[in-house]
């Protein structure tokens, strides 16, 4: 789900650039803010960052003694996506295994949809390597499919989610695009 | 794990942790991405500096999943003033506000009918399953209305 949040956060600006002032210091600020933000990627709180939608308040800068930089306290307003246990999203098949695919859902790289969660769906090994079930219904590479989340993980170090999938319930599945 | 567990989960995990979030359409999504392009264009130089690589792949994601295409209605259902209708009888449909707390729903229920948008009742209990419970326990017949409300939403497209 995509989520817009509003948070704190401190903006560092380096002695050289405070020759500036007025607007030309808030479109510092906002550089830098946005920069910081590109590079923070992700938290386990809050999910991916991707974008700052509004700078809402700047505070006063402080000094910082030692580098001489200074520090303005500002509220922003940002989106980010993060995904939840129980959530049903819809996502693009990037990868078939024997045991089961990878989709891509938002920024999520890799939600696992095991065989084992596709119910009635029997692997077909080839080339072009295919889940298909009595129905014809197939799943392949760049098949959109609609999926319960029955599980997510944080990884701190690589800042990513990943997530498990299952196609067990009702409505559940490939599904056409529009 | 159980169903309820499950439901629940994903409603406490928005509560407990989002007091001043708010959800997101990928239809809404999409159209703040779009502006924020022409945005960076203004204040920045070098715009794809700005953004990541995550923003990258979602912004590919939201053109590819959004449902409601039109920006108009994206951004009228949005803003559409509430108090306009409170003493008005006369239906409006393109209004997501007024959809929101007529059907008591929550946000993230609204954002998941609107981005998988159902086709039935049943099928929007299978998307929120939450509709039948936390003390609402929406009718069939509730659901069905509730749905029809956003379809028309489309038809003004």
């Amino acid at each position: 789900m995509f989520l817009k949040v509003e948070l704190p956060w401190n903006v560092m600006i380096p002695a050289e650039s405070m020759d500036a002032k007025g607007l030309m210091l808030k479109r510092t600020i906002l550089i830098q803010l946005l920069e910081a933000f590109a590079s923070k990627r992700a938290t386990k709180e809050l999910g991916y960052y991707l974008t700052v939608t509004s700078l809402d308040k700047i505070g006063e800068g402080k000094i910082r003694e030692h580098t001489g930089e200074v520090m303005f306290p500002v509220v922003f307003s940002g989106m980010t996506f993060k995904i939840f246990k129980g959530e049903i999203l819809e996502g693009v098949v990037h990868k078939v295994l024997k045991h089961g695919v990878f989709m891509r859902c938002g920024p999520v790289e890799n939600v696992y949809l095991s065989h084992m969660k596709m119910p009635d769906y029997k692997y077909l090994p080839g080339e072009n390597p295919i889940f298909m079930n009595e129905k014809m219904s197939r799943i392949q590479v760049d098949t959109l499919v609609r999926f319960v989340v029955i599980g997510t993980k944080w990884m701190e170090v690589e800042k990513e989610f990943q997530a498990l999938a299952s196609l067990e319930g009702d409505y559940l599945g490939p599904i056409s695009e529009e | 794990m159980s169903g309820e567990e499950e439901e629940n989960a994903v409603e406490l995990k928005i509560g407990d942790e989002f007091l001043k979030a708010k959800c997101l359409m990928n239809c809404e999504v999409s159209l703040i991405f779009e502006h924020k392009y022409e945005h960076l264009q203004q204040v920045s130089e070098d715009p794809m500096n700005q953004v990541s690589q995550v923003f990258e792949k979602s912004l590919q994601y939201v053109k590819r999943f959004s449902r409601y295409k039109n920006p108009d209605v994206v951004q009228q259902v949005r803003e559409y003033p509430l108090s306009f209708f409170s003493f008005v009888r006369v239906y409006m449909p393109y209004d997501f506000d007024r959809i929101l707390s007529r059907h008591q729903l929550t946000e993230f229920e609204l954002c998941v009918l609107c981005n998988l948008c159902p086709k039935t009742a049943e099928e929007a209990v299978a998307m929120v399953p939450s509709l039948k419970t936390k003390g609402r326990a929406h009718s069939d017949e509730v659901i069905e209305k509730m749905l029809n409300d956003l379809s028309l939403v489309k038809r003004f497209e």
